[in-house]
Formats: structure tokens, C-alpha cells, sequence
């Protein structure tokens, strides 16, 4: 056979459009979704070191080192604001991220909760935030940094997608942006192309 | 090979809302045209097709290793010298590469013979890996085609695949895919790379050109501002070597898809050096720089091409001391080359064009365009084709 033997039909289909439509402001919240059935894992989202004793089969020890990681992924990979107070319109407490920028506090992170791969427990500990504006869809949901969400906020175990247990890129402050893209704009005012593509 | 009208498939329209192929008509032309197929035999696509498209992209690969080893010819491929060190050690770090589409002029006879290479930013490949695969099940399962029929065209397998291999070479990294904004075909193109991407795992991220941001380190981030660290570019390299974030390109820790050393690949360039290093290729057509055109006077008629140019803009045919345009276009500024001419077979009305497929190093399926002229552009068709 000289083609593709499956293609699950099911996941190529596209939701009517819109699906963009009730994101939080400041986070993308990933469109993981519209593939559907992307694999699963159990996590437990904890909010403190004792917390990740009682609930975790992690003893203190590398549940303090847990806590750290996740503080330190926080710094890196957190949403980053411009203000205290557009911060806090999104979520209910903010710090100081560094120059002038503000990231809300982690609510809690994530500890894989299937035991039988130890990798997964020296692996990534990605913290989580309780999304709180209100009247928002996403209104008290856990979110991982980049606007994935974990679930409705206040339980203990989760089913999320694998990749929202991976880590998260760095979030940094942009300085300026457009400085890609001038070219295509000064050719495509000669005004050719089917669609305007760039592709050939 | 034959041109085979067929019914079209009732209610093909709502299907392709389904499945979000919006622009299979554009400008109230039909892009999409299945009232028709072109039928192989599967001799025709392994032994023309197929077979040559894998060695095409080997010598093509020669060509690579050759420029970047020369000041002079990376000069003639017009590679801006600020960025030679970029292009050269992306191709001794052997970053890898993801997809290219080759042109092809084939009729069933004879060999194939090489157009250009679509090395940097090809598009039709949603139509092709995934349409025009449904286009030909739709039409096995209603039994207007045999139930063995067959198409050349593993496109999305291989796709899935590398996305997988690509994940294995770059732990740790999500991928940031991006075109520029505007373009309905360009995004299609992305969106379809994400959903294979999606596929094997990858965990992805879209942002425009345009938005494109960087910090005060020179890393370049999203609208979200993160931190961009791998990137699938609809955008050719040739733009942004020459755009304000060019400087900033080689200094941030960014891994890229296409590699920068496929900036000599996608160049016009690439013909005549071709032609230099395998002279007389069966599936090569004579091709001249600008300074080489004494040794091209066997040849009757050559076609003029810019060195950076998207879809047949800005050709024209020389023929002695006269030169004839063929189509418009903003490129030219950079010189040109002759490539003699070789007239794309006709099927009735129809000057048809190959599009064939590469997945990395792999030939992987094949793609048909129709156009009322000689020269395929921007309204051309696309015909599904099959083998039987």
C-alpha cells in the first residue's frame, strides 16, 4: 500500500467555530482540547509541604524538594503581568516576579500519583493556579501555567492530559515585538497571490 | 498516467466543513477540482516518481554540502554574510529537517524533470496528506473507484512519525508553529501540522509572524510571552535573514523547522548547481546562471527565473536575444537563472505539474496541479490522482 493505512477520522474533525471564544485574558488556555482523546494521567494537586505528606506516597523530604521545584517552575514558567492590579483581576494574589512584573501566586502543585514509574517522581512537579475572575467559564478552575486547566479547584486527584504533567516553556518579558514579517507585507502590497500565502 | 473524469462525491462541501478545509475555492474559482483524476499505474510512480524524487534530494543535499563549504557560492545563493555562520552550523550540527515538495514535469513518458525544490515553506499539504486521501477512501467505499485502488501518498503516516523522531532529537522543548496573518491557505497548512504534530505528542503552540515578540536577552516569545525555543516557520528564511529580527537569529537557543541550511535548498540557485555537479541527470533540465548563459546556446528557448520567488511570479522565456514575459510579480532584485525550457505535458485543455513529496529523506506521496496556462500560479487546480 502506497498510502496512509489509518487516519482516525475522529480526530481530524473540526468543532464549529468559536471554540476560541471564552478564553481567560491573559491565558492562552491551550487548544489541546480539539484533538479530543490526547492521553490521560492521574495527578494529585497539593498545596503545601504537609499537604503532599498526608496525600502523597512522597515522605517530607522529597516533598520539601517538590515544593521547591515547583516554586522555581513557577518563577520561570508563570504568567507574567504588567501590574499588580491586572494580577490580581485574573487571580487572587500576586508577588513581584522580578523587574516590574507581577505573577499570581502558585495555589498548589502537581505530584503524579502512579507510583509504579519512579522517573515520574524525580521528574517535573508543575505548580497550578486557581483562575478567579469572576463570572469567567474558567472561573475557580486549577490551571497549569501556560492556561491549561486541571480541573474545578478543591480536589485532591485529577485526570489531566500527559502534557500538562510536562514542563512548561519559559515565560519572559517581550521588550518589542513585529520585527518578522515586514517583507511579506512590502511584497504582498504588489497584491498577488491566491490567498496571500508565503507558502509555495 | 491518464486524466479520468469522475462524479464528484455528493455533499463534498459539507464534508470539507467538517473537517475545516475552507479554502477549496478561492477568488470564486475552484482550487479544488474533483470532476477528475489522474490515474498512475504503480510502475510509473515508483520508477518515476518516487525512486527519483529520493535521488533528487540526495544530490540536492550534495549541492548543500558544497555551498556551505564556499564564500563564493554562498555569495551566489545570495545568503546574506551576517548569516552564513547561522546556515553553515545548522548544516554541520545536522539539524533536522521536517518535509519539501519537488516540481516535477512528468507525462508517462520519459523521465521526470525537476521544476524547483520547495525546500523552506510548501504548502498543499493538508489537500494532499489528508483530502485527497479521504477524496479517494470516500470513493472506494461508494465503489466509483476499485477496491484496490490505491494513491501515492503516505504523507500524514510519515508526518506523525517524524513528529515523533523530531521529539526524540528535542526533549523538553513544546513547539511553536507560525505564518504569517491574513492568509486563510497558510494557516490551513499550519493548523493540519499541528494536528499531526498533536498526534505523536508534541506539545504546541501557535503564534502569528507578525506577533512574534523578544525579550531583553534577544529570546524571541509569543503573544503570552513565552520563551520560543523550537519553531515551525510557514515564513521563508530568505525574508527573515533580511527582517529586523534577523540579528537577533543564531544568538537565542532556538531550534527551527525548516533548518536555516534549507535557505539553499529553496533558492533558484540550486538549479544550475545542480546542473554543474550532475550534468546531464536525466531528471535535471540544463540550468545556467546569469554569467554562464555563453554555454547555453544549444538551447533554443530558457526559461528566466528570480533566485527567490513563490509560485511562478516573475518568469519569463528568452528566446536569443528576446525575452517574453510570462508573469507579474515583486521578485527579481536579486538576479536571475535560466532553466531551458521543457513545456509541462497537456491533458486536453490542462498543462499539469507534479508536486512530490518528502518527509525528511523519504519520498512520500505526490501531488497534482492543473493550469489553463504553461506556467502553474496562483489559481492553478488541484486534481486528486490514484493508482490503478
Amino acid at each position: 500500500m502506497k498510502r496512509t493505512r489509518h487516519i482516525n477520522l475522529e480526530r481530524m474533525r473540526k468543532a464549529a467555530s468559536g471554540r476560541f471564544s471564552a478564553r481567560p485574558l491573559a491565558l492562552g488556555v491551550a487548544a489541546a482540547a480539539l484533538m479530543g482523546c490526547a492521553p490521560k494521567e492521574e495527578v494529585k494537586v497539593v498545596s503545601s509541604v504537609d499537604d503532599c505528606v498526608s496525600s502523597t506516597e512522597l515522605d517530607e523530604q522529597q516533598c520539601e524538594a517538590a515544593y521547591k521545584k515547583a516554586l522555581a517552575e513557577a518563577e520561570r514558567t508563570g504568567p507574567k503581568f504588567r501590574s499588580e492590579r491586572r494580577c490580581e483581576s485574573e487571580f487572587d494574589s500576586c508577588q513581584q516576579a522580578g523587574g516590574s512584573m507581577w505573577m499570581p501566586l502558585m495555589t498548589g502543585f502537581m505530584v503524579a500519583s502512579m507510583l509504579d514509574n519512579r522517573d515520574r517522581h524525580s521528574g517535573y512537579y508543575n505548580p497550578v493556579y486557581r483562575y478567579s475572575r469572576p463570572h469567567s467559564n474558567y472561573y475557580n478552575r486549577l490551571m497549569t501555567a501556560d492556561g491549561e486547566v486541571v480541573g474545578r479547584y478543591g480536589k485532591s486527584s485529577y485526570t489531566v492530559d500527559r502534557s500538562s504533567t510536562r514542563p512548561k516553556p519559559t515565560v519572559s518579558r517581550t521588550v518589542s515585538r513585529g520585527g518578522f514579517g515586514s517583507v511579506a507585507s512590502a511584497k504582498s502590497s504588489w497584491g498577488g497571490g491566491r490567498s496571500g500565502g508565503w507558502g509555495g | 498516467m491518464l486524466r479520468i473524469p469522475i462524479g464528484e462525491r455528493p455533499g463534498w462541501k459539507a464534508r470539507a466543513r467538517e473537517f475545516g478545509f475552507g479554502f477549496h475555492t478561492m477568488y470564486g474559482e475552484p482550487y479544488w477540482d474533483e470532476s477528475a483524476y489522474y490515474q498512475f499505474s504503480l510502475a510509473e510512480v515508483e520508477r518515476d516518481i518516487e525512486d527519483p524524487t529520493a535521488e533528487i534530494h540526495q544530490m540536492c543535499l550534495e549541492v548543500v554540502a558544497r555551498v556551505v563549504a564556499d564564500d563564493e557560492l554562498m555569495r551566489r545563493f545570495c545568503i546574506p554574510e551576517s548569516h552564513w555562520d547561522f546556515v553553515r552550523t545548522s548544516w554541520r550540527n545536522g539539524d533536522p529537517s521536517l518535509y519539501s515538495r519537488l516540481d516535477l514535469a512528468y507525462s508517462g513518458k520519459g523521465p521526470a524533470k525537476l521544476y524547483e525544490n520547495n525546500a523552506d515553506t510548501p504548502t498543499s499539504l493538508y489537500e494532499t496528506g489528508f483530502w485527497q486521501w479521504l477524496w479517494l477512501q470516500d470513493n472506494v467505499d461508494r465503489r466509483a473507484l476499485p477496491l484496490q485502488a490505491d494513491q501515492f501518498n503516505s504523507l500524514q503516516e510519515k508526518l506523525v512519525n517524524r513528529f515523533r523522531d523530531l521529539q526524540f532529537l528535542t526533549p523538553g522543548r513544546a513547539m511553536h508553529f507560525a505564518c504569517c496573518k491574513d492568509t486563510e491557505e497558510d494557516r490551513g497548512t499550519v493548523q493540519y501540522l499541528e494536528d499531526c504534530a498533536r498526534e505523536a505528542e508534541l506539545d504546541c503552540h501557535f503564534v502569528y509572524v507578525e506577533d512574534i515578540g523578544r525579550d531583553a536577552e534577544g529570546r524571541f516569545t509569543d503573544l503570552e510571552d513565552r520563551v520560543i525555543t523550537w519553531m515551525f516557520k510557514l515564513y521563508p528564511w530568505e525574508f527573515m535573514f533580511r527582517e529586523e529580527y534577523g540579528d537577533y537569529l543564531g544568538s537565542n537557543n532556538i531550534r527551527w523547522l525548516e533548518p536555516p541550511w534549507k535557505a539553499i535548498l529553496s533558492n533558484k540557485a540550486l538549479l544550475p548547481m545542480l546542473w554543474q555537479m550532475f550534468p546531464n541527470h536525466p531528471n535535471l533540465l540544463p540550468a545556467f546562471f546569469e554569467d554562464e548563459l555563453d554555454r547555453a546556446g544549444e538551447h533554443e528557448a530558457l526559461v528566466k527565473k528570480p533566485i527567490f520567488a513563490r509560485e511562478g511570479a516573475n518568469i519569463s522565456i528568452v528566446r536569443g536575444g528576446d525575452s517574453q514575459p510570462l508573469s507579474d510579480g515583486p521578485y527579481g532584485e536579486e538576479g536571475f537563472v535560466y532553466q531551458a525550457l521543457h513545456a509541462l505535458p497537456q491533458f486536453g485543455r490542462n498543462h499539469t505539474l507534479i508536486g512530490s513529496w518528502l518527509v525528511d529523506d523519504e519520498a512520500a506521496g505526490m501531488s497534482l496541479r492543473e493550469d489553463d496556462s504553461m506556467i502553474t500560479q496562483d489559481l492553478s487546480r488541484y486534481l486528486p490522482h490514484a493508482i490503478v
